[in-house]
């Protein structure tokens, strides 16, 4: 388990080498220059960025500045807001971004479990029927709809209501995070759903349960202890795909719900092509996805032991 | 009280079951009765397709209900029926009073557990052993099925093991909890000649020493002849011919297990004459047969035989025959004879 975890870590460094390679070509082939087309942008800030940066030195010079960066933890310094450093950008935003994201994620895999054990045990009856009507529609439709459609239920059922039930927008307490997150889970969580059903099914014809009845074993131990477990590998394996879904997603959620998360930031530097801060949460959303997956790999090695030895 | 050691520890008797399918409905169990005795060993023979699983796992309550549905008969484990009733005063009977084992070890244990929690499993269920009891006590049964280093494997999953001490492992599972019964489902197919002799050894040493009964399903009169004491002989649903292995191997009453005797490889044939497999296909379960349901590929088929289903016939005292040739009526003679009717 050990050779493993560290063999994954290692994986994970050069995915992140990798990833941040890849930004810094893409950002060294977008036409133009990083300052030229800035508004406000005097001689002196520009000749400190350069200096600062190298951008008037060669490609290479400048990739080895950018790593050396990386490696000390620092991504510099914002272009469009002066003197402020990506890092505070990402130290203040991050933490709603990943609030956000995880109670998504968990309100996703919980409930995707939840509903397609359900569902499997419903087999063809009313409950999975009507789960599975919704999974669809769910899955169907874009995130940025369903959020739109939220907010107005929320409104009206306030307005009914007389007081607020769940605030429409805004962040900063539990009552804030709930519909967001839900909004933000909701396709994935359909998608798990699915899976999570199919596989159920697939495993309570298997041999081994079969041998878990013939052994006498009341179904409810049949179910939690032989049942789940194997059932959930496949909703595991997809745990690290699904959380990278969730946290693009969290841009246009953050955005509809007013929420101050690093996405925000991110889709503004994209716009205001703010080399340093598109390049710094880049990375570093690239070193938080990877290190998701690897919690994930782990995880699915805690269940599934076959794994581990590999 | 004591049982006087010929009266059976499970009795089967006139078991149906059909399936639902988008066909039809299939008559897998067409009236199959059996019965075993403490410490003997019975097999059941018969083709793939005949219904010997079914026959078994509907009495365990292990065949998919819907589309399965037991129509008929009953199960007497001491004395109770337990096919529509598993729970013996307050207890499971499976796993505990009586145990099973399948044709693929391979897939019959749960990947994810380790082998010595899944045998203590059930004798925390059954024998309400604590955690750490029951798996002390998984390891020694393990070590009862010949497992070397048993106390290791114990904490192994199944991946660890290979497929014949996986089928041991099944085997420890299935006898934990020291069973009356024992059905053992193929238990060798899928595993290669020689684990398939040491498996073999393994459940008569084990049915020595604690006297259980054991039912052995299997398609190969060669493991029929080494380790059972009664046979019964299954054919489209039916068991056609059942009596002590002497009875069926010696003085084989039924056409079919002719057949099948004459298709089995032996030192001689398969040296010089090969083997000699029944033509044709057993009947469509869908329409089952109204008489017997070899006419179509028995060689002594008569006119009575497709209308008319044979009566089962006590040839000797406890061997029994289900083919009109064993009718007080029918023609005795030569093969030729019998042929004749069929015109
Ligand atoms: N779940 C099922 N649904 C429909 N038919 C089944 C099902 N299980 C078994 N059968 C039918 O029952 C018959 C007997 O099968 P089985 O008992 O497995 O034969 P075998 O003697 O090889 O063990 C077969 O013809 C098979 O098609
Ligand atoms: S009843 Fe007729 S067809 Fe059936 S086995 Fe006997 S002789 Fe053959
Ligand atoms: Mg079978």
């Amino acid at each position: 388990m050990l050779t493993y975890t560290l063999k994954r870590i290692l994986q994970g460094i050069v995915t992140v080498w990798f990833i941040a390679t890849a930004t810094f070509v893409a950002m060294h082939a977008v036409p133009g220059d990083p300052l030229a087309n800035q508004r406000a942008t005097n001689e002196q800030i520009q000749r400190n960025l350069e200096q600062r940066y190298g951008l008037d030195r060669p490609v290479s010079e400048q990739y080895v500045v950018f790593l050396g960066g990386i490696l000390r933890g620092d991504f510099g310094i914002s272009f469009t807001q002066e003197n402020r450093r990506v890092n505070d950008i990402i130290r203040e935003n991050f933490p709603v971004s990943a609030t956000l994201g995880i109670l998504a994620v968990a309100f996703a895999a919980l409930g995707g479990i939840l509903f397609g054990a359900l569902t499997a045990l419903f087999r063809d009856r009313l409950p999975d029927l009507v789960i599975m009507f919704l999974v669809i529609l769910a899955i169907s439709v874009p995130s940025f709809v369903v959020a739109a459609f939220s907010q107005l239920a929320l409104v009206d059922i306030n307005v009914y209501l007389g007081f607020s039930l769940l605030p429409v927008a805004g962040w900063g307490t539990l009552r804030h995070m709930i519909v967001p997150s839900m909004v933000l889970g909701l396709g994935t969580m359909a998608y798990l759903t699915r899976l999570m059903r199919s596989s159920m099914l697939e495993i309570t014809s298997s041999d081994f349960i079969r041998t878990a009845r013939a052994k006498g074993l009341p179904p409810a131990r049949i179910f939690l202890k032989h049942q789940l477990r194997n059932a959930v590998l496949p909703v595991v394996t997809v745990l690290g795909p699904a959380i990278a879904a969730i946290t693009t997603g969290g841009f246009v959620v953050e955005l509809v719900f007013a929420i101050p998360g690093l996405g925000r930031y991110f889709v503004e530097a994209v716009q205001q092509l703010d080399y340093t801060v598109i390049m710094g949460t880049t990375v570093f959303y690239g070193a938080f996805l990877v290190s998701m997956v690897i919690v994930v790999d782990l995880l699915y090695g805690w269940i599934d032991p076959r794994v581990r030895v590999e | 009280m004591i049982v006087a050691n010929d009266a059976p520890v499970l009795d089967v008797s006139d078991l149906c079951v059909e399936f639902d399918t988008h066909g039809g409905v299939v008559q897998a169990v067409r009236g199959v009765s059996f019965s075993v005795r403490p410490g003997k060993t019975l097999a059941i023979v018969g083709e793939s397709g005949c219904g010997k699983s079914v026959s078994v796992q509907s009495i365990m309550g292990l065949t998919p209900m819907p589309p399965g549905r037991i129509t008929r008969g009953a199960a007497r484990l001491d004395g109770v029926d337990i096919v529509r009733q598993k729970i013996v005063n307050g207890e499971d009977v499976r796993g505990n009073r009586i145990g099973m084992i399948f044709q693929d070890p391979m897939s019959a244990l749960n990947p994810t557990m380790r082998v010595g929690d899944q045998i203590a499993e059930t004798l925390q269920v059954h024998r309400g052993m604590s955690k750490r009891d029951a798996f002390a006590r998984a390891v020694e049964v393990l070590a009862l099925v010949n497992i070397p280093d048993a106390d290791a494997r114990a904490r192994q999953f199944p991946f660890a093991f290979s497929g014949g001490m996986l089928q041991r492992a099944m085997i420890a599972m299935a006898i934990a909890c020291e069973p009356a019964v024992l059905i053992a489902d193929e238990p060798t197919t899928a595993l290669d000649v020689t684990i398939q002799a040491q498996l073999l050894e393994l459940l008569e040493g084990l049915q020595r020493k604690n006297g259980m009964a054991i039912v052995l399903i299997t398609h190969d009169l060669g493991v029929v002849a080494r380790v059972a004491d009664d046979v019964a002989v299954m054919y489209a649903g039916e068991i056609v011919e059942s009596g002590t292995v002497d009875d069926v191997f010696y003085r084989a009453a039924h056409p079919y297990t002719l057949g099948l005797k004459a298709a089995m490889p032996s030192r001689e044939t398969s040296k010089s004459v090969g083997l000699m497999p029944i033509e044709g296909a057993p009947p469509d379960l869908f329409r089952p047969p109204a008489g017997c349901g070899y006419a179509e590929r028995c060689p002594h088929a008569m006119l009575v035989c497709g209308p008319h289903r044979p009566q089962r016939v006590e040839v000797d005292p406890g061997h029994h025959a289900m083919c009109w040739l064993h009718h007080e009526d029918a023609p005795r003679g030569t093969d030729a004879v019998y042929r004749g009717g069929r015109a």
